[in-house]
């Protein structure tokens, strides 16, 4: 039994390393969220024979917790500063490499049969929204700042009430787009590609909370060079192109906070 | 398409988890129904741990086991063996979350069996060994095979456990609970409903399977 699941499996998985310039891939975790840009991003990386990228996409605070427990990591982009944070206390991050990569901003969504545009963030206190979902302040990212916003703009008592906490941003979408909930708190770039719900409200950039994905290279990596090559290829030019073509900002890199080589080339 | 892969890979894990269990998980069943010893109820409680604990929790404690520094992982590393992050850390998750369910199942049959025939072949000079082999398996059989199954099954769907001390690495550690939650996360719903009626395809063809053996077998 042993040996035939052995080799179905290598036979398996083997097509995932064909044309394979480099023999050992470094291994990248990083937020769900990203998963089509940087999947795109690593395949024009590795049509450039620069070198292989091996995903892991999940929840940024699973990714976090698996670092700090010892999984075999080479680089981590995480989709909030706290998670990344985590990390850098366990002094897992190698010095020098941690860049803010992306930021990201919030949009207020509703159902396209039901479409509204707001004046002001305040339209959203009117009664027709009886449900408003937004991603679990108690531990979804989105829902942290989801809250922080409206309670910067004093909203938060007026609407707290009618508030639905799910367990991802993706679920307050689908929430909006099932006709369940009457408006939703998502960040920009789930509100592009959501095809039953429409943006009532983008919040400025000035007036939102600060959403930065961070970047960097794990200490424990052994394949530190890869990895910084790597991090330096997601401030390039083509990188940009693909994150900007999916609605995130791409932050430019501060001189001494990135990784030295690399000229600024973000917005 | 990446579905069929996708679920290939799936079937042939949860299918290596539950032969990885099986001499185990019914060696365990047998000693509960069968044996007084000390720490019964300890191995008892244990076993069924990752029934009552959130998957997400058993996947931790896996990985801090399991990853370079754990206290498992550090011997593998001498040995150049790596589980966490590979088809091996998928097999080992879905194996520990389906062991509860073959066990309790395949212990109820053990319990079902006479024990007088037992007895007997053993005042007849059989050996434990023998006795095991020929009388009490046999008389079992259904409840072990519903048991399997029923393990297989749960592991075709393990997510929380897996997704911890594997990963989702495309083409590599990604199963169908992890590229359903990923592809749900990601707004792609025909991908989504794709893998969710593989899913349940499978699933019934196991189920099926499973009962259309176990009355074959009384009938």
């Amino acid at each position: 039994m042993r040996p035939a699941l052995l080799a179905l499996i290598a036979a398996l998985t083997s097509g995932a390393f064909q044309n394979v310039p480099s023999p050992k891939p470094i291994t990248v975790s990083a937020a769900v969220s990203l998963t089509d840009t940087l999947t795109a991003i690593a395949s024009e990386y590795a049509n450039g024979g620069r070198g292989t990228v091996r995903f892991n996409f999940a929840a940024s605070n699973v990714l976090a917790r698996q670092i700090v427990s010892g999984a075999p990591v080479d680089v981590f982009v995480s989709a909030d500063e706290a998670q990344m944070d985590l990390v850098a206390q366990a002094g897992l991050i190698s010095d020098g490499t941690r860049v803010n990569l992306l930021s990201n901003q919030l949009a207020i969504v509703v159902p396209n049969d039901r479409p509204r545009t707001f004046r002001s963030v305040r339209d959203l206190a009117d009664p027709a929204f009886k449900r408003i979902a937004i991603g679990d302040p108690a531990a979804v990212p989105a829902g942290v700042y989801a809250k922080q916003y409206l309670e910067k703009e004093g909203l938060w008592t007026a609407v707290a009430s009618r508030i639905v906490p799910t367990g991802s941003v993706r679920a307050a979408l689908a929430a909006v787009e099932a006709g369940a909930a009457d408006a939703a708190v998502v960040y920009r770039t789930d509100a592009r590609v959501a095809l039953r719900a429409t943006v009532a409200w983008v919040v400025p950039v000035a007036a939102g909370p600060r959403i930065v994905y961070p970047a960097a290279v794990v200490r424990t990596s052994p394949n530190v060079t890869e990895a910084r090559r790597f991090l330096d290829f997601l401030h390039g030019a083509s990188a940009v192109r693909v994150f900007e073509r999916a609605g995130f900002a791409v932050l430019p890199v501060r001189a001494g906070a990135g990784p030295p080589r690399v000229p600024s080339r973000g917005r | 398409m990446d579905v069929w892969r996708i679920a290939w890979f799936t079937v042939l894990c949860a299918a290596g988890a539950t032969a990885v269990m099986l001499p185990p998980g019914v060696l365990i069943a047998w000693l509960l129904a069968r044996r007084q010893f000390p720490g019964r109820a300890l191995i008892e409680t244990f076993v069924s741990l990752p029934l009552v604990m959130p998957p997400v929790a058993t996947g931790l404690i896996l990985l801090v086991l399991l990853s370079r520094r754990g206290a498992i992982g550090r011997v593998l590393e001498r040995f150049g063996i790596e589980i966490v992050f590979t088809w091996k850390a998928v097999v080992l998750a879905m194996a520990i979350m389906g062991l509860p369910l073959l066990v309790r199942t395949a212990r109820a049959g053990f319990e079902q069996v006479n024990a007088r025939y037992e007895r007997v072949a053993a005042t007849l000079g059989a050996r434990p060994l023998r006795i095991f082999l020929t009388i009490s398996l046999p008389l079992a059989w259904p409840s072990v095979l519903g048991g399997a199954v029923l393990a297989f099954a749960r592991a075709l769907g393990e997510f929380g456990a897996t997704i911890v001390v594997a990963g989702s690495i495309p083409g590599e550690t990604r199963t169908l609970a992890v590229a359903i939650y990923s592809f749900a996360e990601t707004g792609q719903d025909v991908q989504v409903f794709r893998l969710v009626l593989v899913s349940i395809a499978i699933a019934f063809a196991a189920l099926w399977t499973a009962n259309w053996l176990v009355e074959r077998r009384a009938a």
